[in-house]
């Protein structure tokens, strides 16, 4: 039972912890982000997995290779929606990444078939 | 006779399946080309060249921050993609991620919007002289990602114009371009100056760019953005929040107050309407006011309800001193 009790607590704090870190709420005022109707209402729950959604994608960006601190600062400016698309996908998704061999490879291959198949 | 006639017959059979087979076949490779073909988007100029677009020559592997980077400066950023590779560059995955794309004009006081997935829409931004990051599938076996910044096209030589890689103004055709840029989705977006609004934004998407944009922490920037959506949506509920909450951030209340008494009229029953501006006619020192609001937003279903509470302690509290 003491475990258990335990357990909550430092589960409570790491999430407030990351809520403090994470969450740039004004005082009294609710934010333009919870009128539209479809989203879900800005309940506990819903903070507290918005905010271990950021926390992971951070460390997953760090694990990339992004330094610790910007890799807060790239995931605190995305919109949930973002934050969530990338905590499901950041190995699979498509990243941009044309090489300097790749581009020669465009050039020869374009050459070639320019050789051969246009000026004959 | 006979045998003569019968190859012919075959002959004319098979180049009429080859000719059937084959029509669709072109139409699902390129299939919003063909539907350029036929129906130009109206009111789009069928020539167009921003010339302007500054090049920035990308560095191995790094086309994520040499595109963003045009976009960028084109909006009016000073900004090198030098500078940007730490902003929006993956080590791991030697790549920039669309998503950080999006994120990083927002930390310079930018709105990023994705467009929809039509071609008819790129050809649309960049007529409004609106440059377009694109992600392209352009490898020949397997994939490679590559961002490339489109500034312009020229519908009778049927030409794409882009800034890509190394190449200062590369020149794809229509269909060309298409087979690359469907692999990944038709994904495109606009970097844009605060109190500029995409050629074809719509309320509901602009508004999502521009909760993004208040991540990126740039208040007089935010402001700007939410006073141009408030005024081409005059009845925006989120805008009209949006510019409201910025503008009691920036410190204007008066201001504030104004936008949030306009948004009351026009949705008296607002549970976010009601606390938003007795909070900021509480700071104004405006206690009864906001008192008789946080009467009229008391509704126990609301999914406000500890909110409107918490704004009634502290009036409360305030009023005691």
């Amino acid at each position: 039972m003491k475990l258990v009790v335990k357990r909550t607590t430092c589960r409570v704090l790491v999430a407030s912890l990351l809520t403090l870190s994470f969450h740039t709420a004004q005082a009294g005022l609710i934010g333009a982000d919870q009128v539209a109707p479809a989203r879900s209402p800005g309940n506990d729950r819903a903070l507290v997995l918005g905010t271990l959604d950021r926390a992971e994608v951070a460390a997953q960006l760090q694990a990339a290779g992004v330094d610790p601190r910007a890799a807060r600062e790239r995931v605190a400016t995305m919109t949930d929606q973002e934050v969530q698309v990338l905590a499901q996908d950041i190995e699979n998704a498509p990243a941009g990444a044309l090489s300097g061999w790749g581009w020669a490879a465009v050039i020869v291959v374009g050459s070639l078939i320019w050789y051969y198949a246009i000026r004959k | 006779m006979r045998t003569n006639a019968m190859p012919s017959f075959w002959t004319r059979l098979l180049a009429w399946a080859a000719v059937v087979l084959l029509l669709p076949g072109c139409a699902s490779l390129v299939p919003q080309t063909m539907d350029l073909r036929t129906d130009w988007p109206g009111g789009v100029p069928q020539q167009v060249d921003l010339a302007q677009v500054p090049f920035f020559a990308q560095r191995a592997y790094q086309c994520g921050p040499a595109a963003i980077g045009m976009a960028m400066a084109y909006s009016g950023v000073a900004v090198h993609p030098d500078a940007l590779v730490d902003e929006v560059w993956v080590p791991s995955r030697h790549g920039s991620l669309q998503v950080e794309m999006l994120a990083t004009p927002r930390r310079h006081g930018r709105v990023s919007y994705r467009l929809a997935p039509r071609y008819a829409d790129l050809l649309r931004e960049v007529a409004a002289g609106h440059p377009v990051v694109v992600l392209q599938d352009i490898g020949f076996i397997g994939s490679t990602w590559h961002y490339a910044v489109v500034n312009g096209y020229d519908y009778a030589t049927g030409t794409i114009l882009l800034r890509s890689g190394l190449q200062k103004q590369q020149r794809m055709s229509f269909t060309a371009f298409e087979r690359t840029w469907l692999q990944g989705g038709y994904w495109g977006m606009v970097v844009l100056p605060p109190g500029r609004i995409a050629a074809t934004a719509t309320e509901e998407r602009w508004l999502e760019a521009l909760l993004g944009l208040a991540r990126g922490g740039d208040v007089e920037a935010t402001v700007q953005a939410y006073a141009a959506a408030l005024q081409r949506w005059p009845d925006s509920l989120p805008a009209a929040i949006g510019l409201a909450n910025h503008l009691h951030l920036r410190g204007a209340l008066d201001e504030a107050a104004t936008v949030l008494r306009t948004a009351l009229q026009k949705n008296p029953q607002s549970v976010i309407v009601l606390n938003n501006l007795a909070q900021t006619l509480s700071d104004l020192g405006r206690h009864a006011e906001a008192l008789a609001l946080l009467d009229r937003a008391d509704r126990a279903q609301s999914p406000f309800a500890s909110e409107v509470r918490a704004t009634r302690q502290r009036v409360e509290s305030r009023m005691k001193r």
